[in-house]
């Protein structure tokens, strides 16, 4: 069946198609099955998540019930972080670094200055510091910086997916809170990469031009596919014929929407892996769910308990489901996932029975133990995505064995340096960042001590385990003890 | 002044309205030419023309749009399409950015709104304008990609564009043996155009350099979208086709006619919602639908019935509620479920300040936030600019405990804390609002807090007041409310903030607005009606 797939993909290259990246199979690899048989090694995948989340609430003693009270390997759980034992265990498979910072008052390499939700953020995503209350990135983010170093060959070099689809107040606006990915703009500068906020649409997006088995279906879509490629090579041409007379400005817009046309047909043009055991085309996830409402009530009497929230839960699983596939399948080696927003308005009632919102149940029930029951579902829905890359089968390992995975906090718990005041939210000190994998020797299984370093030397250290040698903005090194 | 800008359209005869947006390749001889002109057009010489770029569709204004060119009531742009920045409005060029979820969205909406449409083959008939004699009718491909393609673009296409429509759909209909699979591919294709996704607006230069007149079709469509939120009809099309939309005068006849249309009082509603911060709202649906409707119908009977002076809205001396929204509120119950204008006697309330729409907005920690309100109030209603808290403080944090709950003594506090900078600017308006809770309510007491006693005292600039009927007297007195709703409307139709360019025609507005005894509908007239509101100015790189 194997060199089957590959007389197809042949016969396709040669019907104008566009070579892609394989997903692994067993006729490719060595004898000892964990390298090509033609030299080289399995590809690696990137993973970073980001959840809006401090890991305690304001004024409470509590620093966190998340980090483990020992180093080292066989780590004791906590209320936030019980849903590691879920999905068979994934303990062994995720390590947690705390003891983290990042400095403030331009004190450091990757610093911040003002405005902590607005001001913190940028330096966590991309290492360079923040000297102002700008949300926005001045430099590239890890999952950028690893798309292009081994993401050529893949039908997405890297995807940026987002769970909370809204902002959810009415009277302000996220400007850059709802924004993870930053990719240089060809013109010495950074430009901001939105996520697709639709699970719906993302899986359709993944999912393109994989054969259905039926061969009427199969049919269908060959002619589906000739469609699309007609409607977009008319669209960019009318694109073309419009440009040269645009002012200057537009043209740069439109510049930007030509190039993500061309990229679109681009992946239409790629050939899709053939289906194997691991790598498929999951059963159609269904509409998304709705759009949840206005949340500024933050629970107050009369509020609408289901106001703020788009099931954010189920929209989590599904992006998590395409990014296995992904994964599986060498679609794409590098995934950005904005799971909540910094500063999360979303309503957190369905899965804590908390009526508040995510940002508010730190400042205002100001409980570590509450924020912690948020922080255990984000840990599920972590441990959900671990367990999927474990249990997939590649070379002599698992998919997970190849990947690196980083999910990040917006705060840890401690001193906020604008007040003065201890114990607080908006605070850059005793930050955790949990990992997963073994790619490239990322270690897993064991609580690491992070030694008062930034948590972009995680980042760091896990593009080291994906091979990918480079330092993220000004933040340069990594863990000791993680690879 | 006004009569000033009547004058001035003498400076242009309107090439455009032989039609066409200046599409040199379209292939209709001349039009849209400076040739055409005789010249090249003069630039306004009493200025007042903004910069401006390209406008991509919002996802409210997508989903109009599909329903006019359609009749698709599905409206599925808000769940695909990536969520606009609203602040204070969901048309902002700064915030529109290209990115692969735009594309991918913008591709499968036109995949999805497609294939409903060729699931109901009366709307499809009525879309398609015509009935193929054969699998492969050329002819009624040509008619439908020239009728649906002015539509969909808001031009006229040349006959080379014309053509390139018409060979895709002869592609399909002949490969897939099917009239409709040629259809469906060329809506698709336009659904996704440069030119259906953005408002392009182009223009020909005139003799001031980075200024361009509008074609007579850029400007149906900035008119279009403005009074109406969607694409122009074929009856406003072929105004710009007939060159009737060259000059202020025919603008503001046609705006005339399109303020009596119902989208019209659709686009007021959706103006004030957002400027007010209450588009969305978040109670039960029934709570929320109660209150829209409540505040649609003011704007109805203020705006569109009366024509009255528009900051009656604030002053109203009762609402219109049915029997749940009166209950709600505990005013006297019409004994009806229709929504009845209701008295508000001796209640207190007065004026849209009191509804629920508005006292829902801005809340925070589970009940109202006097400080959130006073900036609401500051910054929508004054149109003033909040500086920032000092970098020391927290806004995030709650009020601090004190050893009274009550919220007045908690709020009091914060003088104490290093935050008195902003706190003294906002807290006492918000304060003036507190006997109203998060549903619009009247209160007594905080919420649960029987010694909290609300005295429901505000002050502003100067001058103090009680509740919302009070705050609108006073806004009403201070003067500031006119021109604060010409500047905020005019960032609704212009898509970018007021810059130095635009200060002529908006402080014009002011004026018109109050020589126009304050009609809203007049505002909107003048908006359109005066002469800049035909050209751009070239956004500088």
């Amino acid at each position: 069946m194997a060199i089957r797939a590959l007389n197809r993909r042949t016969f396709l290259r040669g019907m104008g198609g566009v070579a892609v990246a394989l997903p692994t199979l067993d006729i490719m690899l060595n004898a000892h099955g964990d390298a090509l048989a033609g030299g080289g090694t399995l590809s690696s995948h990137f993973f970073i998540g980001f959840h809006g989340q401090a890991l305690g609430g304001d004024g409470d003693p509590q620093t966190d019930l998340y980090r483990p009270d020992a180093f080292g390997p066989d780590y004791d759980l906590k209320l936030a972080t019980m849903p590691l034992a879920n999905y068979g265990d994934v303990r062994p498979d995720v390590s947690i670094v705390s003891n983290l910072r990042i400095p403030y008052n331009n004190s450091g390499p990757g610093s911040w200055n003002t405005g902590f939700h607005l001001g913190a953020f940028p330096p966590l995503l991309c290492g360079v510091s923040n000297p102002d209350d700008s949300s926005y990135c001045r430099g590239q983010t890890a999952d950028q910086v690893v798309a292009a170093a081994i993401g050529a060959g893949t039908t997405f070099d890297s995807l940026q997916y987002q769970v909370q689809p809204s902002w959810y107040l009415t009277d302000s606006a996220p400007y850059g809170r709802d924004i993870m990915s930053y990719r240089s703009d060809g013109m010495g500068g950074v430009m901001p990469v939105p996520g697709q906020t639709s699970p719906r649409a993302a899986y359709m997006a993944l999912f393109t031009g994989f054969v259905p088995p039926d061969p009427g279906d199969a049919a269908e879509l060959s002619r589906e596919l000739a469609r699309r490629r007609s409607v977009l090579d008319l669209v960019r041409g009318n694109i073309e014929r419009l440009m040269p007379r645009l002012g200057a400005a537009d043209q740069t817009r439109m510049q930007r929407h030509f190039d993500e046309i061309r990229a679109l047909e681009q992946r239409l043009a790629a050939i899709p892996p053939d289906a194997t055991a691991d790598c498929m085309m999951f059963a159609d996830p269904g509409g998304d769910p709705p759009i949840g409402g206005n949340n500024s009530s933050n629970g107050g009497d009369g509020f609408d308990v289901d106001a703020g929230y788009s099931d954010e839960d189920a929209r989590a699983r599904v992006f998590s489901d395409l990014v296995h596939m992904a994964f599986t399948c060498d679609l794409s080696r590098s995934v950005a996932m904005l799971y909540t927003m910094a500063q999360s308005h979303m309503n957190v009632n369905s899965f804590t029975n908390i009526p508040y919102d995510q940002h508010e149940v730190g400042h205002s029930v100001a409980s570590t133990a509450a924020v912690s029951q948020i922080l255990a579902w984000q840990l599920d829905q972590f441990a959900y995505l671990v367990a999927k890359l474990r249990d997939t089968p590649e070379g002599t390992g698992s998919v997970l064995d190849n990947s690196a995975l980083v999910l990040l906090y917006e705060a840890g718990h401690g001193l906020d340096p604008a007040t003065g005041d201890e114990n607080r939210t908006h605070s850059t000190e005793n930050m955790i960042v949990t990992v997963a994998g073994r790619a490239g020797g990322f270690v897993s299984g064991e609580h690491i001590d992070g030694q008062g370093m930034h948590p972009v030397h995680v980042i760091n250290s896990a593009m080291r385990a994906v091979g990918v040698d480079a330092d993220l903005g000004e933040v340069v090194g990594t863990i000791p003890g993680l690879i | 002044m006004l009569a000033l800008m009547l004058a001035g359209p003498g400076c242009y005869q309107g090439g455009s309205g032989s039609g066409g947006d200046g599409d040199t390749e379209g292939g209709t001889a001349g039009e849209g030419t400076a040739d055409a002109t005789g010249g090249v057009p003069e630039a306004p010489e009493i200025g007042g023309v903004g910069m401006i770029g390209m406008r991509r569709l919002s996802a409210d204004e997508y989903d109009n749009t599909l329903f006019d060119l359609l009749g698709d009531d599905t409206r599925p742009g808000g769940a695909l399409l990536p969520e606009d920045v609203v602040d204070p409005y969901d048309n902002q060029i700064a915030n529109q950015l290209a990115s692969r979820t735009l594309i991918e969205a913008l591709e499968q909406l036109a995949t999805e709104a497609t294939g409903r449409l060729m699931a109901d083959s009366a709307r499809r008939d009525q879309v398609v304008g015509c009935q193929p004699a054969g699998m492969v009718d050329e002819a009624c491909l040509s008619s439908f990609a020239a009728s649906f393609g002015r539509r969909a673009l808001r031009r006229p296409l040349g006959a080379d564009e014309v053509q390139r429509w018409v060979d895709l759909g002869v592609q399909y209909a002949t490969e897939e043996n099917d009239f409709y699979a040629g259809v469906g591919v060329m809506v698709r294709a336009l659904l996704q155009d440069p030119e259906f996704v953005y408002r392009v607006e182009i223009g020909t230069p005139t003799d001031e350099p980075g200024v361009s007149r509008l074609s007579d079709f850029e400007v149906a469509t900035r008119l279009s979208y403005l009074v109406w939120g969607t694409t122009p009809d074929d009856a406003l099309l072929d105004r710009a086709e007939a060159g009737e939309l060259a000059i202020p005068e025919d603008v503001r006849a046609a705006a005339l006619e399109m303020l009596d249309d119902p989208r019209a009082l659709d686009r007021i509603d959706r103006f004030h919602s957002m400027w007010l911060g209450y588009y969305r709202l978040p109670h039960s649906a029934e709570l929320n639908d109660a209150m829209r409707t409540e505040t649609r119908m003011l704007l109805e009977k203020t705006i569109v019935e009366e024509r009255a002076d528009w900051r009656s809205l604030f002053v109203a001396t009762g609402t219109f509620v049915d029997d749940f929204l009166a209950q709600h509120y505990g005013l006297a119950s019409p004994g009806s479920d229709a929504f009845t204008w209701t008295e508000y006697g001796d209640s207190g309330r007065g004026g849209l300040l009191s509804h629920g729409s508005f006292l829902s907005v801005a809340g925070k920690f589970g009940d109202t936030s006097p400080t959130q309100r006073g900036q609401l109030i500051r910054k929508r209603l004054f149109c003033q600019e909040i500086p920032p808290p000092p970098p020391s403080v927290n806004v995030d944090e709650p009020p601090p405990e004190v050893q009274s709950p009550c919220k007045i003594d908690r709020y009091n506090m914060t003088e104490i804390e290093g935050c008195a900078q902003c706190h003294q600017l906002l807290d006492p308006v918000g304060f003036g609002l507190e006997n109203y809770d998060q549903q619009g309510r009247f209160r007594t007491t905080d919420n649960d807090l029987p010694q909290c006693v609300i005295e429901g005292e505000g002050a502003i600039e100067g001058s103090t007041f009680s509740g919302p009927a009070g705050l609108s007297d006073l806004l009403l007195e201070q003067g500031l409310l006119d021109s604060c709703i010409v500047s905020q409307i005019y960032v609704f139709a212009m898509g970018h903030e007021i810059a130095v360019d635009d200060e002529r025609y908006v402080e014009d507005l002011v004026d018109s607005f109050a020589a126009n005894d304050y009609r809203f509908d007049e505002l909107v007239i003048n908006l359109v009606g005066d002469e800049a509101f035909l050209y751009r100015r070239e956004e500088e790189v």
